[in-house]
């Protein structure tokens, strides 16, 4: 008798071998293709799906919050004109602008005086093109450049396993880096009175706070209690609100012709 | 009522680029399983889907509307991990065995099974740890169509449209996969039976 091709015995394993009857009648018949089969079945049983741990609650948030930036002529406007009316005009206000640049100038002042001055090398153009810059603009390019780091570094936070080691001494370096920036916007805003953009830099000042200052053995509860905050006060939907209206406003060429699109 | 995902397609084709959000929200869980069964990490998969997005996003002109758009990212996943696989592959620092007969190879399967010890639950996890090492072996295309058959239970036709295959030559891939397996794994499961 002809035995079954091994081939034939792992495919009528998973049911797509061809003659399927005289597969059958063959197996009932010889031991020795039986076992052979019998010995595939058992070995594809010890075989389990890779059980697929279940993905963070906003998989689809990060990434589509890191898909955004990628997709080509992608504007960063995401959010209901209604929502952004309500909730973005005083941010844009150009006395909060103006506040903005005021910092910034201090800023640039500081800076001016500690940094090496790169600018007086020969063949640097910086200063030139930094001249031509509309300082609205810039204010704009830093404040939403503020805007979206933060964001990023809380979708990290809040997509960290507590259930894992917790290493956040990168984030933690970030928060440090942003707080600083926060102060200084967070109190331009309270100085021209503008106080939901005031409030939400007021929340982030506290959450970078807390992970800037956490210990370096962050427990699990520390980083669910930073967690929690930042739900509990909507933390990422208003910097993402606020963010993306401030890239709009970077590029009023952008913004005219999606109007002219729309 | 909903809208459907040719509707979505259609918003995003016409310029409404934040439309594309809907199918993001839509999809991403479908196609995650899939990559993290052949990735084994979140962040990899992670990437992936990024990189199928993306492309599916850049190709959306292209889409045909014969089949729908969840078959169609599908078949994007795939193949982007694909790509991930072989690209890992290449640059693996542990060079993996073409040839599971090498004697090498017979010599490290047959110390493992010649040395379980009366505990169970060990042998278990080294029957585990053999299968994660055997389906590495596996070339990328082996180890997909098995998976997709075994795991994901995708029918051959579905394995072949997917992987652009013919269906004799999906069948091959799962063939040899499990072959292969076979030829690694059988000293073990004989032993734990």
């Amino acid at each position: 008798m002809k035995h079954l091709t091994e081939e034939q015995i792992i495919l009528h394993c998973f049911g797509d071998a061809e003659n399927v009857a005289e597969i059958n009648q063959h197996l009932g018949e010889c031991s020795e293709c039986r076992e052979a089969f019998d010995q595939v079945k058992a070995m594809l049983a010890s075989i389990e799906p890779t059980p697929v741990p279940a993905p963070h609650a906003s998989l689809e948030q990060k990434i589509w919050l890191k898909l955004q930036d990628r997709l080509p002529g992608k504007n960063h406007g995401v959010l209901p004109d209604s929502f952004s009316r309500h909730f973005l005009r005083p941010f844009l206000q150009a006395k909060w602008a103006a506040g903005a640049m005021a910092v910034l100038v201090l800023a640039a002042f500081v800076a001016g005086r500690y940094w090496p001055r790169d600018s007086e090398k020969p063949g640097s153009a910086q200063p030139a093109q930094a001249a031509q810059m509309d300082p609205q603009r810039v204010v704009l390019v830093a404040v939403g450049d503020h805007l979206e780091r933060s964001q990023m570094l809380l979708v990290e936070i809040m997509h960290t396993d507590t259930q894992n080691d917790i290493a956040l001494s990168r984030e933690q370096a970030q928060a440090r880096d942003l707080l600083d920036a926060n102060h200084l916007y967070r109190l331009s805003a309270q100085k021209q009175g503008d106080p939901s953009v005031a409030g939400m830099l007021d929340q982030l000042d506290r959450v970078l706070a807390e992970i800037a200052n956490a210990p370096r053995d962050l427990n699990q509860k520390d980083l669910q209690e930073i967690q929690d905050q930042v739900r509990s006060q909507g933390l990422l939907f208003k910097i993402r609100v606020i963010g993306s209206k401030v890239r709009q406003e970077e590029n009023p060429s952008r913004q005219y012709s999606e109007n002219q699109r729309l | 009522m909903e809208v459907t995902d040719a509707a979505v397609v259609a918003q995003v084709l016409a310029g409404d680029q934040d439309a594309f959000r809907i199918l993001v929200d839509r999809h991403t869980r479908s196609i995650y399983t899939v990559i993290h069964r052949m990735t084994g990490n979140p962040q990899d998969t992670e990437e992936i889907i990024q990189e199928v997005f993306l492309r599916a996003y850049k190709s959306l002109e292209r889409f045909e509307q014969r089949s729908s758009f969840a078959t169609w990212l599908y078949r994007i996943a795939v193949n982007r991990t694909l790509d991930f696989l072989n690209a890992q592959k290449m640059t693996d620092t542990n060079p993996i065995t073409e040839n599971p007969d090498s004697e090498t190879h017979q010599e490290e399967i047959q110390l493992r099974s010649a040395s379980p010890g009366p505990d169970r639950l060990l042998l278990s996890t080294e029957i585990k740890t053999s299968i994660t090492d055997a389906m590495r072996r596996l070339t990328p295309v082996e180890r997909m169509a098995f998976t997709l058959r075994h795991m994901e239970g995708k029918s051959i036709e579905e394995i072949s449209q997917v992987l652009n295959l013919r269906a004799d030559a999906a069948k091959n891939s799962i063939y040899r996969a499990v072959q292969k397996l076979r030829q690694q794994l059988a000293p073990l499961v004989s032993v734990a039976k």
